[in-house]
């Protein structure tokens, strides 16, 4: 990645690049009007207003251009995924055109899929980035700095509430009733979705909200970048009617324009003295606006990156993300980080 | 005896979910000591990317 020093020469590029954003939907509309502001210039697809048979009436922010068809954006200096979920096939077209790629899903089996594009994308000499949302992404990137106030980090836990779109609400619906999946001693383990309660304090003003495991791909990517960590976990909020519904189609539609979400890590590990200790930070707003700014973040240091980031898929906190200077990026798009500082009390996690 | 049989099954009953609500998670209360506060992140150096 990018350093600072080259910070400079590299955003000189960033007026020259055209990024193609697929998906203008809550959380997309957001991506592209920070990208907008940075100096981007933006191409927007949206398959959904295609699909209505009216491509004029996608909503694109100002100075943004929309264009009918997908293939058209495979031209641009990156490609910004905001649709909902499967991502991995349209990854796998960017990766065929040589074009970096930045993807904000957060669908378990998509996730992995689009991990095992890695040999593609090396062989391509293709940048792709997964996982660049809230959760897995601003949760990974909380995830990165918690460990840099350990000296040693055996557990890492995430716990997620809100959602952006409808796409979103009904991903969400769909994890709390299928098989969740974490990292226990040494090996995966899938456990029912809506199982494993737990009452999550969530940063101001989400509060306490009880959690429940579901298939998201957080403990996926983070057992990528923390590999020596023995125990990862992830959940998500929800209600008694949402487990009771879980397997069921979604029987109330989804809030048009998302509501206020939050997310939360907790490592677990200990310092140089051997004490063990537990540190938490979260952050909390609309659900849209910190997965929008994850992504943003990630889509303009990979446009500064260049060619000093290695051909691959990545995430957002693997090391070679620098993860930090993400964290810096997002909270400098508005994303209001906390901390707690009570002493946290031990869950069966 | 009829009356008998009901209230021990009513009462069986009520034990079973009562049961069943308290093994279902653990739950519990938020901390009570303690609370959130602002984090600040260093910024990148020679880097603002809140503006063009």
């Amino acid at each position: 990645m990018v350093s600072a020093t080259e910070s400079d020469a590299a955003r000189l590029r960033r007026p020259q690049a055209i990024v193609g954003v697929v998906g203008c939907g809550v959380t997309g509309f957001r991506v592209v009007a920070h990208l907008l502001r940075a100096g981007i210039r933006v191409a927007v697809h949206d398959p959904a207003a295609t699909a209505s048979g009216d491509g004029s009436r996608v909503v694109v922010p100002r100075g943004a251009v929309a264009v009918d068809v997908v293939d058209d954006l495979l031209v641009a200096d990156m490609v910004v995924l905001c649709t909902p979920s499967p991502h991995a096939p349209m990854v796998s077209r960017c990766i065929r055109a040589g074009v970096p790629v930045v993807s904000i899903g957060d669908d378990l089996a998509d996730v992995r899929a689009m991990l095992d594009l890695d040999r593609a994308a090396v062989a391509g000499g293709v940048r792709a980035v997964v996982g660049a949302g809230m959760a897995p992404g601003l949760s990974g990137l909380l995830a990165a700095y918690l460990s840099t106030q350990l000296d040693m980090v055996d557990e890492l836990h995430i716990a997620v509430h809100g959602t952006a779109g409808p796409a979103c609400a009904r991903q969400h619906h769909d994890a709390l009733g299928s098989r969740s999946i974490g990292w226990h001693d040494g090996q995966w383990v899938e456990l029912p979705g809506g199982s494993g309660r737990e009452l999550v304090w969530f940063p101001e003003p989400i509060a306490a909200h009880d959690c429940y495991r579901a298939a998201i791909a957080d403990p996926v990517l983070l057992r990528r970048s923390f590999p020596s960590v023995e125990r990862l976990s992830a959940r998500v909020s929800a209600t008694r009617r949402d487990r009771l519904t879980a397997r069921l189609p979604m029987l109330t539609p989804p809030h048009a324009s998302g509501d206020l979400g939050a997310v939360r890590a907790e490592a677990r590990g200990a310092r140089a003295d051997g004490a063990r200790h537990d540190v938490i930070a979260g952050a909390a707003g609309a659900t849209a606006d910190l997965a929008a700014a994850v992504c943003a973040a990630v889509t303009m240091a990979l446009l500064d990156a260049g060619d000093s980031l290695a051909p691959g898929v990545h995430s957002p906190s693997d090391d070679s993300m620098r993860p930090l200077d993400l964290l810096a990026r997002t909270v400098a798009l508005g994303v209001r980080l906390q901390e707690f500082t009570g002493v946290a009390r031990s869950t069966s996690w | 005896m009829r009356l008998l049989r009901r209230a021990m099954v009513a009462l069986s009953l009520a034990g079973a979910i009562a049961g069943l609500l308290r093994i279902r998670g653990k739950g519990g209360v938020p901390p009570q000591e303690g609370g959130w506060r602002e984090l600040s992140v260093p910024p990148r150096a020679g880097e603002s990317t809140a503006s063009p």
